[in-house]
């Protein structure tokens, strides 16, 4: 009866020990997931404004003045203002 | 007996330990709970500022600030030389900060990504990065000071300044939140500890009434009206008529945003809104609507213009002294005659010429969402004199703000609405859109006095006394304005403020600008200053939004 108890106690002992483990491991697992994927959304997010900025950048009239710069298209095609445009009507 | 033994050594240990963890956890707790209890704030990102057509104006970017632990430092001087040459700073710059006796050292911040990256590659175990956000403008000032800046209060924290970013501050700032979590030794959450998490609620995005193509042409030819006027500063508004949205506010000088701490703060000023000045004759045309509204006259009534007259002490004459005779009203304003807006303000009466300045909103806020507004001034009624209901009616002797003047200008064509300028069409945070919609402060005009007036300002333009390069075969109406600048209590003859008020197409108007130059110097006339410059702006407006030509 006594050996019965002390095995029993012994097994219960190394299971719990061995959950224990596991729990511990794998709660340690977890921490450097969360870990990892706060510094995932951290470096996202960094390149999220970075990519934004860029978009902006190549919307921006200051983008279209320095490309219309470049392809000489202030320097040859001065606008023209069409002053009376109802002779474009007139048929 | 071994088996007691073993069990009786394992309960002290267990006793120890339960006495231990007492004595941590209750007589001698640690009272600085970052031991083990981690809290981060967590920053809202600042709400971001677009144009009408949704075009960024104002975002935001990654940044960091630069810190160095001196406690580390082996060799001062390698390490200044370094920072030196990758921040391209003076190295005496640098030094004075570097104070040795400290843990913790801000050398520089808003620096770039690719800035961090180049000292990253020095392997430097000294210095360290904190992360933040910066504003970063695309346009670079486009619309300083309908922007503002971010800067920051007394407490190190982010506060908008001026323009929107300060008159917006609390919807773009956002509410930070944070992030609580019980951590191990090595800094990893302990799933089982205390893990609270307030998620911080973002800044509001602003939607904005401007159009930044308007914006940009305004700038551009305020810039080139500025250089060729030989003018000191000036300001060109454009606004819808009908709901006094504004499509474009340019004043120069203006300041690089980026770097406004580099600027005097007069240069922060915004001219359109905060500075008073006396409007001219581009005021006429509200006197003329008060008396047709008020039956007083007719357009086609006449007046006898026969020489300068007296009021009191004072003589009042036209800008050239020459006088026609008999004139209409119509007239009076073609070539805007300070004698037949005299004779047009008798007609009116005094009560009548005061009830309209307070109807037309001046001496009060215009309600403009912008920040830095100044309200001009009215004097009371009852310190009013004669010679001050005279030349209220060609706008001397009265002080407004150009935002003012264009507003109460707008109510006059857009079928009598004093409406309520604003900037912001819409508010847009996470769940919700707040759309702001125009608002009517109150009716001074019927619409058939809005109608015969605007017809009297498009006669103005066609037969006033300077001939401009108009774009031909569009109908335009507008009013020139000269105001000499009182010094001292006098007015000095060589120092204007020239401007020109106009709008088309006359019939539905699409747009308004008023462009006001101060003290330019190769004319002291609107009509060849100012004027010019409204109708280059409008030939790009009129070529922009498409209009076709009706004459």
């Amino acid at each position: 009866m006594k050996n019965i108890f002390i095995k029993t106690t012994g097994l219960i002992m190394t299971g719990l020990i061995i959950a224990n483990l596991f729990v511990v491991i794998s709660g340690i697992v977890i921490s450097d997931e969360i870990n990892n994927f706060e510094k995932k959304t951290d470096s996202l997010h960094k390149v999220n404004l970075t990519l934004e900025k860029e978009v902006a950048n190549l919307g921006s009239l200051k983008f279209a003045q320095e490309q219309a710069k470049e392809f000489g298209f202030t320097n040859s095609t001065a606008p023209q203002y069409i002053d009376q445009l109802k002779y474009a009507y007139v048929k | 007996m071994k088996i007691k033994l073993i069990f009786l050594i394992f309960i002290a240990f267990y006793v120890a330990l339960v006495v231990r963890l007492f004595f941590l956890q209750v007589l001698y707790s640690p009272s600085n709970k970052s031991v083990y209890l981690k809290t981060n704030k967590l920053n809202p990102i600042r709400g971001r500022i677009y144009d009408q057509k949704d075009q960024s104006l104002v975002l935001n970017q990654n940044s960091y600030q630069l810190y160095v632990e001196p406690k580390k430092v082996k060799d001062k001087d390698k390490l200044l030389h370094l920072l030196s040459e990758s921040l391209k700073v003076e190295e005496a710059s640098i030094s004075p900060k570097l104070d040795m006796s400290k843990d913790w050292v801000a050398i520089a911040s808003g620096l770039t990504q690719e800035q961090k990256e180049k000292l990253d590659k020095l392997n430097l175990k000294e210095i360290g990065f904190d992360y933040q956000t910066k504003r970063f403008y695309p346009e670079a000032s486009l619309s300083a000071h309908i922007l503002g800046f971010l800067g920051k209060d007394s407490e190190g924290e982010d506060v908008g300044y001026l323009g929107l970013e300060g008159f917006y501050n609390r919807d773009l700032r956002g509410l930070p939140g944070f992030v609580e979590t019980e951590r191990d030794i090595a800094g990893r959450p302990i799933l089982i500890g205390v893990q609270q998490r307030v998620e911080a609620e973002n800044g509001r995005d602003l939607i904005l009434t401007i159009d930044k193509n308007i914006q940009e042409i305004s700038k551009r030819r305020l810039l080139e009206g500025l250089e060729k006027y030989k003018a000191k500063k000036g300001c060109i508004i454009t606004a819808d008529p009908k709901t006094m949205a504004i499509l474009s506010l340019v004043c120069l000088p203006d300041y690089d945003l980026e770097k406004y701490y580099l600027f005097n703060e007069n240069f922060y000023k915004n001219l359109a809104i905060s500075d008073l000045y006396e409007p001219g004759s581009v005021f006429k045309p509200l006197i003329v609507a008060a008396a047709l509204e008020e039956k007083k006259i007719k357009p086609s009534d006449t007046f006898n213009e026969t020489g300068q007259i007296s009021v009191g002490e004072y003589n009042i004459k036209t800008w050239n002294d020459k006088y026609e005779g008999k004139i209409s009203m119509t007239r009076i304003l073609e070539k805007s005659s300070n004698v037949g807006m005299v004779y047009i303000g008798e007609k009116l009466g005094n009560k009548k010429i005061y009830n309209y300045l307070e109807k037309y909103g001046f001496g009060q806020n215009t309600g403009i969402d912008l920040e830095g507004e100044a309200s001009g001034y009215l004097k009371p009624q009852n310190n009013w004199y004669p010679i001050d209901y005279a030349t209220v009616t060609f706008g001397q002797g009265i002080a407004v703000t150009p935002i003012q003047m264009i507003r109460a200008f707008a109510s006059i064509i857009n079928g009598g609405d004093l409406m309520k300028p604003y900037i912001v069409q819409k508010i847009v945070s996470n769940n919700k859109t707040t759309e702001i919609k125009p608002k009517v402060e109150r009716k001074i005009i019927s619409r058939s006095t809005s109608d015969i007036i605007r017809k009297m300002l498009v006669s103005t333009v066609e037969n006033a006394e300077a001939k401009w390069d108009r774009p031909k075969g569009f109908s335009i109406g507008g009013k020139t304005g000269t105001a000499q600048v009182p010094i001292k209590g006098f007015y000095d003859a060589s120092k204007t403020i020239a401007s020109f008020i106009g709008f088309a197409p006359a019939s539905d108007p699409k747009f308004l600008t008023f462009v006001v130059i101060y003290e330019p110097q190769t004319s002291i006339w609107g009509s060849e200053t100012a004027a010019p410059l409204f109708f280059e702006i409008a030939k790009d407006l009129i070529v922009y939004y498409n209009i076709s030509p009706t004459q």
